[in-house]
Parts: C-alpha cells; structure tokens; sequence
C-alpha cells in the first residue's frame, strides 16, 4: 500500500493557483489530494472507419472514470456512436482531481452524456477539480449532454473546459447546476463554498473566441439574490460552437421567455467573435430543465444534420 | 503631458463620469426596460437589488479590465491594452452588452483624440477605426483616466458611479420610482465600493467571472424582443 511519502507524480489536474480555491488547499486526512482512484482520465478519440462509419477509435481511461463501448442506439440518428461516462466511485469527494480529453476528428460526429447526476460530496479540507478538452476537427459533430450537477453543503468544485472547434465543426457543449440537494433532510440549496466553472473556445490555430467562467460562492453573492438566480433553484447553460449560417438559423428559431406560472425561463444570444450560440435556462426541478436542453439540441442537430433528437428514455 | 494639480483631478473625474459626457449612456438601460416589462423590477426595493446585481457583475469583469488598461498605459504597453481588449470583448457573452462596450469605447476615444493630443490615444483610435481591437468601452475608460492624471481608485468610483446611475437614469424612465428613490439607491450602493475595488484590484484577467444568469436570460428577451426605447 502506498504511504503519503509515496506519492504518484503530481497530478496534471491543479488548480491550486485559482484565487477562489486559495482556502481550501489543505490535504485531506484520507486519501491524499490524486491518489489512485481519485484521480480519473479520460481519453475519448472519436473518428470514422474506412467505412464511413462513426466510432471510437480511441479509448484509455483510469478510474474511477469508466467507459465502455460505444453504442449505437439513437433512434433519430443510429449512425452516432453513444457513449456514458460513469464513475465507479460515486460522488466526486473532497481532493479529487479528474481529466477528460475528447477528440472528434474530421467528418465524425458521436454523442456523450454521463449514466447518472455527478453528485459533488461535502468537503472539508480541499477541492474536487475537472479540466476537460474538446477537440472537434473539420465538420466534425458532438453532443455532448451530461445528467445535471447535484453541489452538497461545503462543496468545492473547479472545472475548466477548452473547446477547440474548426471553423466548419460543431459542438454542443450543456451543463446543469442544480442547487443542491433540495429534498435532503430540511433542503439543501445553495449551501456549498464555491462553485468556479470556465468554458472557453478557440480555433485549432488558438485564436481565442470567447471565455465565460462563473464563480459562485453564496456567501459573497448569494445566489437567491434578483439578476443571479432570483426565485429559480436550477440552471442549464449550453454552448453551441457551429458556422454564423447555422448559428442564425438555430438562432432565429429558439424561443426566449420568462414564464412566471411554469417557473421556467430561457434565453439565448450570440457569442463573440462569430463562435456560435449561448443557451441558458433557469427552472426549478431538473426534468422540464433537461428537456429544454434535449429540445434545443434538437434544434441543433435539425440545422447541422438534419435530424431530431430522439425523445428522452423513461427511465432516464 | 504634466501631472494635474488635485483640483484639475477632481474637474477631469467629474467631467468624464458626468451623464452628460458624450459617450451615449443614455441610450441604454442594461436589461432593466425587460426586467420592468416582466414585472421583475416594480419598485424601489426591487430596482435597488437589480443595480446591485448590474453593479457586481461590472465590477468584476469590465471593472478589472480598466484597472489593467490604466496600468498598462502608464507602463507604455500599448500591446498589453490590446490583449485587454480582445480579452473582455471575449469575455462579454451577450451580443448587445458587447454592442453596448464598443460603441462606447469608440465615442470615448474620439473624445480622447480631442481632448488631449496624446499619440498612445490617436493610435487606439486608429486601430479601433481598423478593425486592430473591438475598443470596448472600460479599455478606454481605464487609458483616459491614465492619461489625464486620475487615480486608479478614482477610474474605478467612476466606472461603478457609470453603471449603476446608467441603470438608475434609465429607471426614471421605465420604472415607478421617483428621484428621491434613485438617490437613496445610488448612496446605499455606493457602501459596496470599497469591497468590489480591493477585490477587483487583485484580480489578473484569467480571474474576471460573472454569474448572473437570470440578467443573461433578461437581456437575451431585449435581444430578442421589440422593446426599443433602450438600445439593451
């Protein structure tokens, strides 16, 4: 058994310099901050065969991140290699660091979502922190759609996303933030440290087009408060990096509103530097959330391959 | 051009942050004609949450990118106010906010050219005319202040005192409130200053963030919509 002096080589997931994590730095009295099984990669290369058919070419994964096969079971679309991405080590727990870097090369297209919610444990002396690159190459195509994000009280999660899209491919990157666990015990909403998540876009030669971070820490600006979240407990924020003339045409048919009787709000604008589209709603439960986000991804795939999305499992 | 004596300070820093300063401030109410349409501000306590809401958000995004272009003028790093520039532009998801900054960056450059003939100025306007840099308006705020010998404290009360009387002057017209209503708004906010500049003075560019997403979705309903008597 490895002993703390032991240690792996420092792990390439560290945030330790980010301002908002600069008080949760210690290390954890269990296991040590990327000890085995709290360090999980993830590499996904996606490309077509000499076929013509989509599939994931590439695969290496450490735990507690798994990846099996790719699957082909997208009624709409049965050419889309699908792919979950599960943990076997259930909530993400203080001091875990995780890595995944997802390649879509030329002309290949695939779809990504997670087996369940990515549940963010209590933590106590340090952080949990996740950087992700996605690489999509010429008309290359990605949905990407993870189950939502559940913070516990005293949670600590960083994420930084790198999204490097050629100027022909299209990527559909969606995020959900619930609250927290709003049924646990008395409600549990908005009780975690802090919340820091930055997705940034570039072009493969690395012109930079567009970063957004938000740094969520309720006890410097409340959540609740009017302009943030207001009255609304869920928050689904999805980029959509296509071309301008796609762009438009999704654009133009995406509905915005602020619907006070459902409790459910969405918006959307143009990124900048002609990079793509910002989805974002706010609702209350998870479920007409998620289906905001599967009818906007639909949207999407209408204007870039010409197909639905398929409605969502019953059991999902 | 020579230091300013204090009193020529305190004229230049109410003259560039006075509402009648030709950059256009007028023409805009940051969501806040959508969030009445809404019924989302309806009074004094609401209009209050919202401009504090507007005035957090700037703070740490267009108002650490004009700290770092005050700096980067009084070091001669023209190329670094670029880097500026393109950064918060990057940084400004929404379509109208960025039309907003650029339009009056440009207006505040021309005004620079006017003012003083300085060539670190004449050249921002030149690469603003050239399509070089999008010339968001905080990048101009932070050279200008630079420039005319103003505090970095002083470009920051300036850039807090822009947003929130630009919300505050548009609530006049859109909201029922009265004038009593927005001068106690402005003096409460005002408490919030000394917080938001220590924070925002530390942070480098990498750290900007915004998390205002019920804003987003208002502005996107502005964006979206036929509500025209503001430009956002």
């Amino acid at each position: 058994m490895l002993n703390k002096k032991e240690k792996l080589p420092t792990p390439e997931v560290n945030f330790d310099s980010a301002r908002e994590m600069s008080r949760y730095l210690n290390e954890p009295e269990a296991m040590y901050v990327g000890a085995p099984g709290k360090h999980g990669y993830l590499r996904m290369g996606f490309e077509l065969d000499k076929e013509g058919k989509s599939i994931m070419r590439d695969l290496e994964r450490r735990a507690p991140l798994i990846v099996q096969q790719e699957l082909y079971f997208d009624e709409k679309m049965p050419e889309m290699p699908c792919v979950y991405i599960l943990s076997s080590g259930g909530p993400n727990i203080d001091g875990d660091r995780y890595r995944q870097d997802i390649t879509v090369k030329k002309d290949a297209f695939a779809w990504i979502s997670t087996g369940a919610a990515t549940k963010l444990a209590e933590m106590k002396y340090n952080y949990s922190g996740l950087i992700q690159n996605i690489v999509l190459e010429d008309n290359a195509y990605l949905e990407f759609m993870p189950e939502p994000v559940i913070p516990c009280r005293h949670t600590r999660f960083i994420s930084d996303t790198r999204l490097s899209v050629a100027e022909t491919a299209t990527v559909f990157y969606s995020e959900i933030y619930m609250g927290g666990r709003k049924y646990y015990k008395e409600g549990e909403l908005f009780e975690y440290d802090v919340l820091s998540v930055c997705s940034h876009g570039e072009r493969p030669d690395g012109k930079q087009l567009f970063r957004e971070k938000f740094v969520i820490d309720p006890n410097v600006e409340h959540p609740r408060n009017l302009g943030v979240m207001g009255k609304f407990d869920v928050f689904a924020n999805v980029i959509v990096m296509t071309p301008p003339d796609k762009a438009s045409e999704i654009y133009e048919k995406t509905q915005v509103f602020i619907d006070k009787k459902n409790k459910l709000a969405a918006g959307i604008t143009r990124l900048p530097n002609n990079a793509g589209l910002l989805y974002k709603v706010l609702g209350m439960e998870p479920a007409p959330v998620k289906k905001m986000v599967r009818d906007f991804c639909s949207l999407v795939r209408l204007a870039v391959k010409g197909k639905e999305v398929p409605a969502e499992f019953p059991w999902r | 051009m020579s230091q300013p004596n204090d009193m020529i300070k305190v004229m230049r820093l109410l003259q560039f942050t006075d509402s009648q300063f030709p950059v256009g401030t007028f023409s805009f109410s940051n969501g806040l004609e959508t969030a009445s349409f809404e019924k989302i501000v309806t009074n004094a306590e609401t209009l209050e949450e919202f401009v504090r809401s507007q005035s957090h958000q700037a703070a740490f995004s267009d108002g650490v990118a004009c700290l770092h272009a005050y700096r980067a003028y009084k070091a001669g790093d023209y190329e670094k106010c670029k880097e500026i520039d393109h950064y918060l532009y990057g940084f400004k998801m929404n379509d109208e906010a960025r039309q907003m900054g650029t339009r009056m960056g440009k207006k505040l450059a021309e005004l620079g050219v006017k003012l003083y003939s300085d060539p670190f100025v004449k050249e921002w306007l030149d690469a603003i005319s050239k399509g070089e840099t999008p010339g968001m308006y905080p990048v101009a705020q932070g050279i200008m202040f630079a420039l005319a010998g103003v505090s970095e404290k002083d470009l920051f009360c300036s850039h807090q005192y822009g947003v929130i009387n630009m919300v505050l002057g548009a609530a006049l017209r859109c909201v029922k409130v009265s004038h009593y209503d927005t001068q106690l708004i402005l003096e409460k906010l005002s408490d919030d200053i000394e917080r938001l500049y220590n924070e925002a003075a530390v942070m480098d560019l990498n750290d900007m963030n915004a998390f205002y997403p019920e804003l987003d979705i208002l502005a996107s309903l502005h964006e979206k919509g036929n509500m025209r008597m503001f430009m956002n």
